[in-house]
């Protein structure tokens, strides 16, 4: 069945949705089989629910757009480099939070910059202040409210500058010292 | 129709015809851009509130309680963020999910830590994360990643 391609193909990510959506459907499939009423009352909330945060979903999107192509976030990574200590953590912070785009370019991007001698404590507030998702908000406070929302990324802020100190201080020491480098078959 | 949605497509029409003034090359490219990134999270979205709504449906707010309601304590945080840092998929796909756990009773730490360990935690881009910036690095930043998840959720309890 379908089951068995899919998993040949389980590497490539952008397959990865559709399974998603195909396993949706089956469960949606047995449930139809069960009990059809509620199977359709289900199917009735979800387009419900995507049809009233359809506009803000390409609002968002259409915003993204503009900070990816915006901001320039080689800029971003030379301002990271030249700064140390609190200061130099509450710009990462603040870097993080516009900073926009995808595992792969995000991870690559910090590690340039690592290699660059910028530290382990910016790197990780940086990575960890990107988890604010500012360009997101709009969506969150539809689902959660302001509140949660604005109190989610304050909170973030901190941690991200919190574990950016721990961070910094945990990888002093020599990291082969600890644990064997990154095996490349895992990947 | 819902207004806010209209509000938000608004600025972001007048955000881009100030740019377009400026520049409509860049426009042109960041149109396209948030075009690509939508067209690459919609099958996501349509299984995600496709899962909400059997979610709504199916699944008994009891069920919700019993793990991850107030009354659950520590027990709510744990299954928030352990949720948060299996789940793996766009930020845009974990607010209709936490919205319907609220909804269904989980308490706001346990949904605020299902939140942000699902931004900050990835269990399944670990693999990568390691290969980029070294095993212990990975490892480590997760792993703190996972407390600060839980202790956000507490923060939240306290605040809101």
């Amino acid at each position: 069945m379908t089951a068995a391609t899919a998993h040949k193909r389980s590497r490539t990510d952008a397959l990865k949705p559709y399974r998603l959506v195909l396993a949706v459907a089956a469960l949606y499939g047995v449930a139809a089989i069960n009990s059809p009423e509620r199977a359709w009352g289900a199917a009735l909330v979800a387009a419900k629910t995507f049809a009233s945060v359809a506009p803000i979903i390409i609002a968002v999107f259409a915003g993204l757009g503009l900070v990816q192509v915006f901001v320039d976030k080689q800029a971003l990574a030379r301002h990271l480099g030249d700064r140390a200590g609190l200061p130099a953590l509450l710009i990462a912070a603040a870097a993080g939070t516009i900073l926009v785009g995808p595992v792969f370019v995000v991870f690559p991007l910090l590690k340039t910059m690592r290699d660059h001698g910028v530290s382990w404590a910016i790197i990780t507030t940086a990575l960890t202040a990107w988890a604010v998702k500012l360009p997101m908000v709009p969506l969150e406070v539809t689902f959660l409210g302001w509140r949660f929302s604005i109190a989610r990324m304050a909170l973030t802020l901190i941690a991200s500058v919190a574990m950016g100190s721990l961070m910094g201080r945990l990888m002093r020491e020599k990291p082969e010292a600890i644990m064997p480098a990154a095996d490349s078959d895992t990947a | 129709m819902d207004p806010t949605g209209i509000v938000y497509l608004a600025v972001l029409g007048i955000a881009y015809a100030v740019y377009w003034r400026k520049s409509p090359a860049k426009s042109r490219k960041a149109l396209g851009a948030g075009a690509i990134s939508f067209a690459g999270i919609l099958p996501t979205l349509i299984a995600v509130f496709g899962l909400v709504g059997l979610f709504d449906v199916f699944v008994p707010p009891a069920l919700i309680e019993r793990w991850m309601g107030s009354s659950s304590g520590v027990l709510s945080l744990v299954v928030g963020t352990g949720l948060g840092s299996i789940a793996a998929g766009p930020p845009a796909a974990a607010y209709p999910i936490a919205a319907t756990l609220l909804k269904g009773g989980a308490s706001t730490p346990a949904v605020a830590a299902f939140i942000v360990s699902w931004v900050l935690v990835g269990f399944v881009s670990l693999p990568m994360e390691s290969k980029v910036f070294g095993v212990r690095f990975a490892v480590l930043r997760n792993g703190l990643s996972m407390l600060a998840a839980a202790l956000i959720g507490l923060a939240m309890g306290v605040v809101l």
